[in-house]
């Protein structure tokens, strides 16, 4: 896999000893993770390991009660969402979360809200539905009223159209067909060989094994496990995550 | 017939009145979904933000043509008023939203009286009703029993334009877009990069301009502002932004026409007991509340995520 190092060069993105809890009940307890530039890190664990709550600390939306995130060599442990965005993280967060009362086309102007170079907004627009030709036959179309698949598609469309240097990408093939699923993967995989770095969030062990360089597996609000793709495969953890 | 004319003018005066109260009390709902009951006294504040600059001119600069005293008056009203949808928005009605809906619901009602009780104890005379100025010149049509006032055509034109500017603004600006976005769903507006607290702000400083100028218009069209104006402005406004289905602009917009309709509507077929025509609207929006329990313009309650 070809990875372009120039766009991807950030410093990496530092999780270190991260606690998150919503009122007082811990969710995360000493969490600690590393996401590389260029790479796709695939975050694992069942339903209610506190995945969701990982990225939500990551974007500013939960900040941590203790320890701290980095990314590009700056603490953004307690900025704001909008301040982290500007940094260079995009997320297409889980359920999707179309704004259902806008076009498809204004979803994906939101997906650009920072950038400020209407030729840069058209660029990125017309590779997004290059990638997804149906996004621009349905431009006109209330994102709310489209079939699921579609706004999956909207979803990740619009979480690409900042070009962001690092996605965060939490359960994407959730509820979709087996067929949209894989193009899904390919996508992604399309996505990190063009040099965004991606964090993955998935159940789907294998598909999602399959296409990430390194992963972490989360359970009950901790790390039980680590390390690059093909250790985690053969991790008797993972199979305990999963199936036990 | 011109009896009828001229019920539809009245009533076209007040509907625009009353379309840009509802709008902020919409706006409002939208991007942070709480009632802001102290947006009606806002209104008041902002008719006597207005008076107040109007004696302060006539008293240094008595020559001023009467656009710019026009115009002074407005700015002076949406400065005022601006800022302290902002300052409201921010010191309490964010914080607040850390607890129960109802705490923010009873803070603003208390803000409600600490304005108008403010103004009636602080503003020089403020117990009793002032003067409002007429402002523009005092023109008139008479035809039969048909009275077309000018300073009314040029008050319901520039409501238009304010509506239109509203319009424009939510629908063709980045700034509208993220207004709509948080409106949809704060959090993902959030992760598109948005800054919330300044949406808020921007939303109240918006909301809360297009009710300071109806807080001028009430006053001249009346030529007399109290300090309880804005009990009732609010309660109209309020009820106008549900009839149309909170959360709707265009909604407001129509429900503050269809509460000036219903008003009319009570002076016309009680002639004898005009007093009553509030009676006669509120009654009716009880019963369209009892019609269309999510408002005129219904929006599924699925999708306010
Ligand atoms: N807003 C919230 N308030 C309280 N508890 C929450 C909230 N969101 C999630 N939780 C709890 O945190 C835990 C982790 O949830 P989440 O991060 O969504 O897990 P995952 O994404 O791995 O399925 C769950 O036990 C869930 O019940
Ligand atoms: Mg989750």
């Amino acid at each position: 896999m070809s990875v372009k190092r120039e766009k991807a060069g950030f410093e990496p993105l530092y999780i270190d000893n991260v606690y998150v809890a919503y009122g007082k009940a811990d969710v995360l307890s000493d969490v600690s993770m590393e996401i590389l530039p260029g790479r796709i890190t695939c975050l694992l664990g069942g339903n209610g390991a506190g995945k969701s709550t990982l990225i939500r600390a990551i974007l500013g939306l939960t900040p941590p009660r203790q320890g701290s995130i980095a990314f590009d060599g700056v603490d953004i442990t307690h900025e704001a969402p909008h301040r982290i965005v500007a940094r260079g993280i995009a997320c297409i967060p889980e359920g999707r979360r179309i704004f259902p009362k806008m076009s498809v086309y204004e979803n994906l102007l939101m997906g650009a809200y920072q950038e400020k170079s209407r030729a840069r907004i058209r660029a990125t627009l017309e590779k997004v539905y290059a990638l997804f030709p149906r996004l621009e036959e349905r431009s006109r179309q209330l994102a709310g009223t489209m079939s699921g698949g579609e706004q999956a598609m909207v979803s990740i469309g619009r979480g690409l159209m900042r070009a962001p240097k690092l996605l965060v990408i939490d359960e994407p093939s959730l509820g979709l067909s087996p067929a949209l699923v894989n193009e899904n993967f390919r996508i992604i995989r399309k996505i990190c060989e063009e040099g965004t770095a991606v964090f993955l969030v998935e159940q789907n062990v294998r598909q999602t094994l399959a296409i990430a360089h390194y992963g972490y597996v989360l359970s009950q609000g901790r790390v039980v496990a680590g390390g690059t793709a093909e250790d985690l495969k053969k991790a008797e953890q993972v199979q305990k995550a999963y199936f036990g | 017939m011109d009896l009828i004319l001229q019920f539809c003018m009245n009533g076209l005066m007040l509907g625009m009145m009353y379309a840009l109260v509802a709008v902020g009390f919409t706006l409002f709902f939208g991007v942070l979904d709480v009632i802001v009951f102290s947006h009606g006294d806002t209104v008041m504040i902002g008719s006597f933000a207005g008076l107040a600059m109007y004696w302060w001119l006539g008293s240094y600069y008595p020559e001023l043509a009467v656009f710019w005293m026009t115009l002074w008056v407005l700015l002076a009203a949406v400065a005022v008023v601006a800022l302290l949808g902002m300052l409201t928005a921010d010191a309490m009605i964010v914080p607040l939203r850390k607890g129960p809906p109802l705490n923010t619901l009873l803070a603003t009602m208390m803000l409600g009286t600490v304005l108008r009780e403010s103004i009636r104890l602080f503003f020089p005379d403020g117990s009793n009703p002032q003067t409002f100025p007429g402002l523009l010149p005092d023109w008139s049509w008479q035809s039969g029993n048909l009275n077309l006032r000018f300073d009314n055509i040029v008050l319901f034109c520039s409501g238009a334009c304010i509506i239109a500017l509203v319009h424009l603004v939510i629908n063709r600006t980045r700034l509208g877009m993220a207004i709509r976005a948080v409106a949809q769903d704060e959090e993902a507006a959030q992760l598109m990069g948005v800054n919330f607290r300044f949406i808020v702000l921007a939303t109240f400083a918006l909301g809360s301009s297009v009710a300071a100028f109806a807080g001028v218009m009430n006053g001249m069209y009346y030529n007399e502002i109290n300090f309880g104006v804005g009990l009732l402005l609010g309660a109209i406004g309020f009820s106008s932004a549900v009839i149309g289905g909170l959360g709707n602009v265009y909604g407001a917009i129509l429900g503050g026409f269809i509460f000036a309709f219903l008003q009319t509507i009570g002076v016309v077929v009680m002639p004898f007991a005009s007093a009553y025509k509030d009676v006669f609207a509120f009654g009716a929006v009880i019963l369209l509340m009892a019609w269309r329990p999510t408002g005129l313009i219904a929006e599924p309650a699925s999708k306010r995520v």
